[in-house]
């Protein structure tokens, strides 16, 4: 029984976990830029969903779209001024500017919000639903709905829209993309800000049992690049693969193990499954 | 003279005269105020000001600031000319290996005399190192045992050790059950895996193997721990009838969530710092209520004392804010004693030396009575319990406000 509740813990924090960092795969497949920058935009959303909640009253999980729009407006100015710049430079360049946005964003907050914990209360915190024997934890519940939603609507986007056409058609060939009357740059932007959004609105939808700092993201982003490598970098559909694997893998890991080597285990099993499947799970879909 | 040379000596002389009587008026603010005023004693105060402690840094500033601000408007030290007691505050942040820079540039840049610090035991047991190569006298109400079981000289606990307050944790816990009649068999200890956790859960061992209690469950966690779910399963599993957490405040929010969503509502018996501030009563509203945890001292021991700090700071006087006014006061009296201000004189002041009087009667036994090691024998852990918005000393009988309420 606890073997089965260990592994629906696990799914339920995967999901929040493979939207959090879907973001980070969309943006790599579209502009291959490996975005360091991406967990402080976690930080963004739920500093906004925080501020939400503590002046307007609104729940975290109701505010989760306002974080996705606050963070999709820098997201588009950060890509717009800052990111097209280095798109054809050495990936070293790169590098250099997404880790410098997530020293200027972490200590921009720091400064701004100062370095308290700050938690917020809501009424279904301590709430959960029985399921036979099984506990459902109702935040993690809501969280992992949310995220969901999330999932689908983007995946529907991707799909059908012709935005969501337009970018994948970028991502297999900005070339052939441009000549066919798509406005790379513009898909570039959409992109980078849609990618940062998706972790903000994961960032809301965690605030009911996640405390916010200035460098909450820093707690995430190991995390990110091993569900996004885990799965495939690069696949959509891989992050969420990656994202549910280690979400189970660590819950499962702390029926055998103390929970201090969670992450250890963790990395174990990403190393192993890297050493027989280097493009990861799902593997790239270009 | 000539009409040049008279012109010329004219404008001399005016202008010596202007230039002169700009000097005098200058003069008190431009030269550097020769008034007769002892220089102030600077006591560095290195707290974790940012990261996950940051409240608990915050509130042990408050209470120094407090401390510190009615000795100067009472007219500073008199033995040393009504010298100013000044603060130099600093951040530790939260890791030790940056505290212990921190102390090392503070000490440096500064005449200190004493440093007072850091709250969290692995950020004081940095500290110390530098402290100790310095001869600087270190006050802190840090209680690992680490802290004064390394030979130091120049440290000075004012609070009972890890091990000692562990123990009273679980017997504290035992004869409050015993009066309520239940009798506790088997005990679940979950504690955060620094200096703090560890050495009070050896305290707590210790109780229970010395009481015959089975411990079914003893897990450590890590201190930045995001999701506690896999804990409080286990705690479910393990069958424990009382649970001895030993966290700071994230980690006990977390933990006594985790425990009501699981509908779990054995007894859980807080080791002091997060259960103890008035921030786990507002995150968790009605489940903080008879939420038991030990202590090191409580501010309705004396309320002549601590309600100056609330009045200032709007909340009750939390035990490391007192702590560290006593601390101070501690301070202050072996500058007095020792007649000056340099470190040496006053560590050697403060060795294996008796103090009472002002903040010190906020302490349990109403003296700090340093041995050897540095140890304040005198402090005794309590048990405390939140009733509302306040929490109440309930145990031992002798200075208990208030009877324990147990809730199985």
């Amino acid at each position: 029984m606890s073997f089965v509740q260990a592994i629906l813990d696990g799914l339920l924090i995967g999901g929040v976990y493979a939207v959090i960092s879907i973001g980070l795969t969309l943006v790599y497949g579209v502009m291959g830029i490996v975005n360091f920058a991406q967990a402080e935009f976690l930080t963004i959303g739920m500093f906004v969903a925080w501020f939400a909640w503590a002046f307007l009253g609104l729940d975290p999980v109701l505010a989760a779209p306002l974080s996705f729009a606050v963070a999709f407006a820098i997201g588009w100015v950060v890509q717009g001024q800052l990111i097209a710049r280095v798109l054809s430079a050495p990936s070293v360049a790169q590098i250099f500017l997404t880790v410098g946005i997530l020293i200027v964003i972490e200590n921009g907050s720091l400064l701004l919000f100062g370095s308290q914990f700050r938690s917020v209360t809501t009424s279904y915190q301590t709430e959960s639903l029985s399921l036979g024997p099984l506990f459902i934890s109702v935040p993690y519940l809501i969280a992992f709905a949310m995220s969901l939603a999330c999932g689908i609507a983007l995946w529907w986007f991707m799909r059908a829209s012709w935005f969501g056409r337009a970018m994948r058609a970028t991502a297999q060939n900005p070339a052939a993309a441009r000549l066919m009357g798509i406005d790379t740059a513009l898909m570039y932007k959409m992109a980078f800000a849609l990618g940062v959004g998706l972790t903000a609105f994961g960032g809301a939808v965690i605030l009911p049992y996640v405390t916010v700092f200035p460098g909450v993201g820093g707690q995430y982003v190991v995390l990110m690049f091993t569900v996004v490598v885990l799965g495939g970098l690069g696949s959509v559909a891989g992050a969420v693969v990656g994202g549910l694997a280690v979400g189970v893998i660590q819950s499962l890991s702390s029926l055998f193990f103390p929970i201090q080597l969670q992450n250890l285990v963790l990395f174990v099993v990403f190393i192993l499954v890297l050493a027989v499947r280097p493009q990861g799970l799902v593997g790239a879909i270009r | 003279m000539s009409r040049k040379n008279s012109v010329g000596t004219m404008r001399m002389n005016r202008r010596a005269m202007l230039s002169g009587t700009a000097a005098l008026l200058a003069a008190p603010y431009v030269i550097p105020a020769a008034r007769a005023e002892a220089p102030a004693v600077n006591v560095g105060v290195i707290m974790p000001l940012s990261g996950p402690n940051a409240q608990f840094g915050i509130n042990s500033r408050n209470g120094l600031e407090l401390a510190a601000d009615e000795i100067n408007a009472a007219g500073g030290i008199a033995e040393l000319g009504g010298a100013r007691i000044n603060l130099v505050v600093a951040d530790a942040t939260s890791t030790p290996t940056t505290a212990g820079n921190v102390a090392q540039r503070l000490i440096t840049q500064a005449d200190i005399t004493a440093v007072l610090g850091a709250f969290a035991s692995s950020l004081t047991l940095a500290i110390s190192e530098v402290t100790e190569r310095r001869d600087i006298p270190l006050l802190t109400m840090s209680f690992a045992d680490q802290i004064t079981g390394r030979g130091y000289k120049n440290i000075f606990q004012v609070v009972a050790k890890a091990s000692v307050i562990g123990k009273a944790q679980f017997d504290y816990t035992a004869a409050i059950a015993r009066g309520a009649g239940s009798k506790i068999d088997k005990i679940a200890i979950m504690y955060e895996d620094t200096a703090y956790g560890t050495a009070q859960a050896n305290g707590l061992r210790a109780g229970a193997k010395a009481a015959n209690v089975e411990i079914v469950m003893d897990d450590a966690y890590p201190l930045g721990i995001t999701d506690t779910t896999p804990l409080v399963n286990k705690l479910r599993g393990s069958g424990a009838q009382a649970v001895f957490p030993v966290s700071y405040l994230n980690d006990s929010l977390l933990i006594i969530r985790t425990m009501r969503q699981q509908k779990l509502t054995i007894p859980a018996i807080g080791g002091a710092a997060g259960y103890v501030i008035p921030d786990f009563e507002k995150a968790l509203g009605e489940f903080s209520e008879n939420v038991l945890s030990i202590d090191t001292s409580n501010y309705d021991l004396a309320p002549e004392l601590t309600e100056r700090f609330r009045k200032r700071f709007g909340y009750f006087m939390v035990h490391e804010a007192l702590e560290h006014a006593v601390c101070l006061e501690v301070l202050v009296q072996a500058i007095k004693k020792a007649k000056s201000a340099k470190a040496e004189e006053v560590a050697s002041a403060l060795r294996g030396a008796r103090f009472t009087g002002g903040w010190i009667n906020g302490m349990t036994g109403g003296a700090v009575q340093f041995d050897a090691s540095g140890l304040n024998v005198l402090s005794v852990p309590l048990m405390v319990q939140w009733r509302g918005k306040d929490i109440v000393t309930v145990w031992p009988k002798e200075i208990a406000k208030s009877a324990a309420v147990w809730r199985t």
